[in-house]
């Protein structure tokens, strides 16, 4: 049985007068010991059903549908105490800014212990032997323990918080896109901790990002999501031997292939949709180049071209044709006009 | 910053001797701004218009008694040598004698003081209690009525003059229902010589109440509304949203967590309070009779009482100097990324 098992969540957000639906409709399963990763562009939902899992909404945002099943047990719904119990335990994250995620008025030491004791009736020295432990394992000294946030750099904090994730060996971690504010080569070195680390204490990850690249590296599973709704979702290998969805097309684009010549990379026009009063059709249409009235009147059904391939698309038939067409620039900048031209007239 | 990132433990034990080392510092600059706040003090009544004959004896006086009165007090001297001999003197800890009382200042000022640091003490301790507490709720409680009543309650009691605030608060607790007495500081016939007699007894507290109850919602405004305003800014950190990931209880998030951040600029607008707190004492110790500095310092300026004013002014400045090097100490206990 699958460790984590999600189905047709939705989160919401009021927000004013209207609510939005963040997360719509999203369902995967993770088996112990495998990482998914979830990539697209800022306000697709990644964050949001990181911090859903979490029960970690901010206060206008609550799971309006669906459920979370961890080990045999649903989360949604759960009270206050389950919930605050859940965390950490059950499921760890390693947060967004790991630059803030530390209170600058206790040592480093005392958060993990603090964290380590909500949870368990460890004593201080126990407690204080796991939290050497976690430091070990992160490649931090003992001594660091006694440090204050101000006193670390920006790489040593990162390693703090995953420590941190670490120290009652989760079932579950979510890093939600724990190495942007490091440079790349420190980067490279704790996203390859962070995976070593995984497969020793096997277990799972959701692993979020908006760096493909960074999922072809490390993750089993890529899930692309677009506009709270998941666009593709397939083994990694598959995904970047044989990306199906426009949308993924136009990410791979976007991203240099070191191994290949590419003239320029080519971007996505347009921006996402405004949730608050979503497309009928399709998510992705009005930024698609292969976009037909179809795709703009009928949310399509998923579809699943290879075993296990999962995408959301009127015309799974026709990708040979899509991924010809989408590494030509013209294909993308005949989107481009088309946006610049409904502009106008919404305007006039 | 650089001494200690070597030394840091996980208690403060090794923070310790360089905090020592700071206040010694402080206290040294201490008494070079003592000396600099007495020439000004010292300057501000020479300038005053009014002689302090006046008050002391009778205006019609032949003009020899008046000058042989001058005379006795060292007034028909130079300014420089007024200024000499007070200096001296001030080194010495004396601070001459009061014209009106006939006394050594220092022995009505050791008269007055404690009355005075009592009160402001006590008033400044319930406002601070309360205002940290109750501005940490409101942060948590944002957005509802309660929130919108407790910043209009301190507001009210911030921008209300506090002698009417005080009037109010005698009629209503003392005279409609007398639970309190209105005046003073101990009830007639009561006589007590040690300081343990005079200030830890119940008849004391009793009369401490309305003077530091009414001085306490004057000050009240300013903890809560910054400790408000502050905790608003702390809870949406990353930090908080972390100590709740961590599965910690809300109740440890809030004051462990969020409050313990939120606190540190309470504690500079604290320090910076003290000095405006004891402005605003002068007027509740007029109002409730208060035998405190405050009413003794406007008297003596009124009767132009040279060595008791600038006796008391020199008193109070050094008691302003000296919160704020509590303060300050304070603030380096209470945030790890301040070494001195």
């Amino acid at each position: 049985m699958a460790l984590l098992e999600v189905k047709d969540l939705e989160i919401s957000y009021t927000v004013g007068t209207g609510s939005l639906k963040a997360v719509d409709g999203v369902s995967f399963s993770l088996n112990r010991g495998e990482s998914l990763g979830i990539v697209g562009e800022s306000g697709c939902g990644k964050t949001t059903i990181a911090k859903g899992l979490m029960q970690l909404l901010p206060k206008n945002g609550s799971i309006s549908g669906g459920s979370i099943i961890l080990d045999g047990r649903e989360l949604v719904g759960l009270g206050k105490e389950a919930v605050r119990r859940m965390r950490l335990k059950d499921i760890a994250m390693i947060s967004q800014s790991a630059m803030n995620a530390l209170n600058p008025v206790y040592t480093i030491g005392d958060q993990l212990i603090e964290g380590i004791q909500a949870h368990t009736s460890m004593s201080r020295q126990e407690a204080y032997r796991r939290a050497v432990e976690v430091f070990e394992m992160v490649g931090l000294e003992e001594k660091r323990l006694k440090s204050y946030p101000h006193q670390m750099s920006g790489g040593m904090k990162q390693r703090a918080v995953i420590a941190m994730a670490l120290t009652l060996s989760p079932p579950l971690i979510i890093a939600d896109e724990p190495t942007t504010a490091l440079d790349v080569v420190v980067q490279d070195r704790i996203l390859h901790r962070i995976l070593k680390i995984q497969k020793e204490i096997n277990s799972s990850m959701i692993f979020i990002t908006h760096d493909i690249s960074v999922v072809s590296e490390i993750c089993d599973y890529i899930m692309v999501m677009y506009g709270g709704k998941v666009m593709e979702m397939s083994k990694t290998d598959s995904f970047f031997r044989k990306p199906y969805h426009p949308y993924s097309l136009g990410l791979q684009n976007a991203f240099p292939i070191i191994t290949e010549e590419m003239d320029e990379l080519i971007s996505i026009p347009g921006t996402p949709p405004n949730l608050l009063t979503p497309p009928a059709g399709c998510r992705f249409a009005e930024r698609c180049p292969f976009a037909e009235l179809l795709c703009e009147q009928k949310t399509p059904e998923y579809a699943e071209p290879e075993p296990g391939h999962l995408m959301m698309c009127h015309f799974p038939e026709r990708v040979e044709e899509f991924r010809d067409r989408s590494s030509h620039t013209a294909s993308w900048d005949l989107v481009r006009e088309r946006l610049i031209k409904r502009m106008e007239v919404s305007q006039s | 910053m650089k001494k200690n990132s070597a030394g840091m433990h996980l208690t403060d034990s090794k923070r310790k001797p360089f905090v020592i080392g700071y206040i010694f510092r402080r206290l040294l600059i201490m008494v070079i701004m003592i000396l600099l706040v007495s020439t000004m003090i010292f300057l501000l009544f020479r300038t005053m218009p009014g002689d302090p004959t006046a008050s002391m004896v009778d205006p019609s006086i032949p003009q020899e008694a008046r000058q042989a009165l001058l005379e006795r007090y060292g007034l028909h001297e130079s300014l420089w040598t007024q200024y000499k001999i007070f200096m001296g003197d001030l080194l010495r800890f004396d601070f001459g004698t009061s014209y009106f009382y006939n006394r050594p200042v220092s022995r009505v000022i050791g008269d007055r003081l404690p009355a005075t640091l009592i009160l402001m003490l006590t008033a400044m301790l319930f406002a601070y209690i309360i205002g940290v507490f109750g501005g940490a709720w409101m942060a948590w409680k944002r957005g509802t009525r309660l929130e919108s009543a407790g910043v209009a309650f301190s507001l009210v009691f911030r921008s209300a003059p506090t002698f009417w605030v005080g009037l109010m608060v005698i009629m209503l607790f003392a005279v409609r229902l007398g639970w309190f007495p209105a005046q003073g500081m101990r009830s007639t016939g009561y006589e007590g010589t040690t300081f343990g007699e005079i200030f830890l007894s119940l008849d004391f507290l009793r009369h401490l109440v309305l003077p530091a109850l009414t001085a306490g919602l004057y000050f009240l405004a300013t903890p809560t509304l910054i400790m408000r305003n502050s905790m608003l800014e702390v809870m949406s950190e990353d930090y908080i949203e972390m100590a709740h990931a961590k599965g910690l209880p809300e109740r440890r998030v809030l004051y462990r967590h969020a409050a313990r951040n939120a606190l540190l600029p309470v504690v500079t607008a604290g320090a910076l309070f003290v000095g405006a707190a004891i402005g605003g004492q002068v007027l509740i110790e007029v109002v409730f009779s208060w035998p405190g500095l405050g009413r003794e310092i406007v008297q003596a300026v009124t009767r132009s009482d040279y060595p008791l004013a600038q006796g008391s002014f020199i008193i109070l400045s050094t008691v302003v100097m000296v919160m704020n090097l509590i303060a300050d100490v304070l603030y380096a206990f209470l945030d790890p990324r301040i070494t001195y």
